[in-house]
């Protein structure tokens, strides 16, 4: 057991974590050659960065407007994500951790804030998973995914939480730590790789958004060459105007019968 | 914003199918717009193909592979969606629409997507899907509003935008659009209507002299000014049916003494490419930019509609040179500008019911044109009221993303697109609705018709022409 649990604070932890870390790190950066490359590709380069940067942030502080559509759910959410991030990154026994490995430290939170929080995310966890179940529109989109997810994550809370704060068996404790390690290590290879993604993706939503209301000039040629569709009968080389066509400015007979009928 | 649920037999109007169901047969589309007749062999590959195509010569596919990575599936967009409050239909979450082509994308253009396909034996996109598509993205007006609603950003009207782009290279669109577009790139009058330029002068004739008659000035409608300022673009459709925003519009010029010119070569500012082909969309705005060099105009200057103001505004730089492009306004723009420079009079006495403010989503959700009209509605209308949600969060009229051009699926506008915006607008209490966009105006008249609201929908050049004050009488 007790090599296990070494395992797990060791190597797995390094693996797992140096392949979040570059996995995030991979698509983060193809996300912004990707951006790049749209952008280079139109000619239009207006773009309002400002209204990028607002909707960007809006949603990273969402007082004012969470709290209108669905309230219940957007508290529940919003602490639920405050719970997820701040705990493991800044709970004092991990930041401890870090600093006797790497020599690297940061502030950390008073372990009564910590509890409190581990316990929202916990209670998050549950009614995010309740509401996917049995809130019908919901329920409609949802993939297997979206309900493993509340449920792995809440794995190393609740273990972390009962290490911390009950006192059980030497071997209960072992299991524990066995759980809460080898969970964490499974939450962190699979981030990359699922919607969990969005914690590093999501500030990059609005401004992928607006190159791609972008359209290259030509395109929708070029498409159609590729498709072979050049007799469409949309596919016209040079725009064709009245004027070209000798409409004559004579105006026509029905003139003042129409005036009469209108003044009548 | 609650809407009142639909009764079974609403429902069974609303997605009632016109069609002949010889049609749908042969046509293997059990859609309620009609299509027409296409080349139905192998759907699924040439859908593929098309996507493909149009994956390599544009800009969509970073947001496709960005969606999928981040969709997280919250089903926040479920408050917003007009259409989804509507029906009640888990089909109509902006999500799940949207995930009908990230799926196809999911599935058929990622790695992972393509080694699970073999691996379970997936048989991939089936007819089927794609005729749910069909349906789909037709049901959706692509009023953006369920953008604001997304935490992670994911903007399903691009989506339905791309979907119909798709769907349109195999052969499926709307007749009603594909027609017009026909008749504006390839046909005899060159615009939507097929108004000739002969009617159109005369139209334009006659209502200066009725201008004449009531305002007792000159107000003229220039045609072919080389050298203008402004060349006047419309919706086409208010040369035959909105003479009075016309009018407006050309008393604000006759008021202000500023050059405006409208081009006998091109005269239709509506563009159906941004409902469904990026390729329609730059053709069209190619004719406005060679319309403008013909005339050497300065600006383009674009009526009250909100998806010609949008095309132009947002995607004319792209088709027509970038930064150096010339630059596009609206006429409510232009003539709020002009009313606050003192250079407009308006009668504050003249129109004294009650009136209301549609925005349409094309130019309000951008937060472009917002203020601007409810600054000149305050300033001549007594008794000015908001609509709630209005402004960039407005609730579109149900008509948008071109479903309001196809007159088969009235009922299903009527009663299910359009609903949210009834009872707004029946809780209002107005009597002049102002919808400064040809398509809001036609779907809303259709709308307060089908719905029994006494109210007259009317756009904000109209009533201004009741209300502008010109000095030199005679």
């Amino acid at each position: 057991m007790q090599a296990w649990i070494e395992f797990g604070q060791g190597p797995l932890f390094r693996f797992a974590f140096v392949l979040m870390a570059l996995g995030l790190a991979r698509i983060f950066v193809l996300t912004l050659v990707n951006v790049a490359e749209a952008y280079r590709r139109n000619p239009d380069k207006i773009i309002n960065y400002r209204e990028v940067f607002n909707k960007t942030v809006a949603w990273f502080i969402p007082a004012g407007r969470l709290w209108r559509k669905r309230p219940v759910y957007s508290l529940v959410s919003f602490l639920f994500h405050a719970g997820l991030i701040l705990v493991p990154l800044f709970l004092a026994a991990h930041v401890s951790l870090w600093r006797q490995s790497t020599g690297f430290g940061w502030f950390s939170l008073p372990q009564g804030l910590a509890d409190a929080l581990t316990l929202i995310a916990l209670a998050g966890a549950l009614i995010l998973f309740l509401m996917r179940a049995f809130y019908a529109p919901a329920r409609a989109l949802s993939r297997r995914q979206d309900y493993a997810w509340p449920l792995l994550l809440a794995v190393p809370f609740l273990t972390g939480y009962l290490m911390v704060n009950v006192s059980v068996s030497a071997s209960g404790y072992q299991w524990m730590m066995l759980l809460h390690l080898y969970s964490a290590a499974l939450i962190m290879i699979l981030i990359p790789f699922t919607k969990i993604a969005h914690c590093i993706l999501a500030p990059l939503s609005q401004v992928v958004t607006a190159v791609s209301w972008k359209f290259p000039a030509g395109a929708g040629d070029r498409v159609l060459e590729t498709l072979g569709l050049e007799d469409r009968p949309t596919w016209v080389d040079k725009p064709r105007l009245g004027i070209e066509r000798e409409m004559t400015r004579e105006l026509p007979e029905v003139k003042p019968a129409e005036k009469e009928a209108k003044a009548s | 914003m609650k809407v009142n649920p639909l009764s079974p037999e609403e429902r069974q109007k609303a997605f009632a199918n016109s069609k002949k169901p010889e049609v749908v047969r042969r046509q293997q589309l059990p859609v309620q717009y009609h299509v027409e007749d296409h080349d139905l062999q192998d759907r699924p590959r040439r859908f593929l193909e098309a996507f493909a195509a149009i994956l390599k010569h544009t800009n969509y596919r970073p947001a496709l592979e960005h969606y999928v990575r981040v969709s997280a599936k919250c089903s926040r967009c479920t408050t917003h969606c007009q259409v989804y409050l509507a029906t009640g239909d888990p089909r109509d979450v902006p999500c799940n629409r949207s995930e009908l082509l990230l799926w196809v994308y999911r599935r058929h253009f990622t790695v992972a997507g393509v080694l699970r396909g073999r691996l379970t034996a997936d048989p991939g996109l089936t007819d089927e899907h794609i005729q749910r598509m069909a349906a789909s993205f037709y049901d959706c007006t692509a009023c953006r509003r369920c953008h604001f609603e997304c935490p992670l950003g994911v903007d399903h009207a691009l989506i339905t935008h791309l979907g119909r782009y798709i769907l349109s290279e195999i052969g499926i669109a709307p007749r009603a659009l594909v027609v017009s577009v026909r008749e504006q790139l390839i046909g005899a009058s060159g615009n939507t209507s097929a108004i000739p330029v002969p009617a159109l002068l005369d139209t334009l004739e006659f209502l200066s002299d009725d201008m004449k008659e009531e305002k007792g000035v000159d107000i003229p409608f220039p045609i072919d000014q080389e050298g203008a300022e402004y060349l006047f673009l419309p919706a086409v459709s208010d040369f035959l049916m909105e003479a009075d925003t016309l009018m407006g519009n050309a008393a604000v010029f006759a008021a202000t003494g500023d050059r405006w010119t409208v081009g006998t070569g091109y005269f239709d500012g509506i563009n159906y490419g941004l409902f469904y082909s990026d390729q329609v969309l730059e053709k069209v705005l190619l004719k406005i930019k060679a319309e403008a060099e013909r005339l050497k105009v300065k600006k383009i200057l674009i009526g009250e509609c909100g998806h010609a103001s949008r095309t132009a505004k947002f995607f004319y730089p792209t088709y027509c040179g970038g930064k150096e492009a010339l630059p596009v306004i609206n006429i409510m723009e232009y003539t709020w500008q002009r009313w606050k420079e003192g250079r407009i009079k308006l009668n504050p006495d003249v129109i004294t019911e009650k009136v209301t403010y549609h925005d349409p989503c094309n130019i309000a959700r951008p937060g472009w044109i917002v203020n601007q009209p409810r600054e000149l509605l305050k300033a001549f209308c007594r008794d000015y009221v908001e609509m709630t949600p209005g402004g960039r969060d407005n609730i579109c009229c149900g008509g948008g993303g071109g479903t309001v051009s196809i007159d088969e699926i009235r009922p299903y506008r009527t009663i299910v697109g359009g609903r949210a915006k009834a009872e707004q607008i029946r809780a209002t209490g107005a009597k002049y609705v102002v919808a400064p966009c040809a398509n809001c105006k036609k779907q809303l008249r259709e709308l307060v018709e089908d719905n029994g609201i006494d109210c007259e929908i009317v756009g904000l050049h109209d009533l201004l022409y009741k209300a502008i004050v010109f000095d030199k009488q005679g």
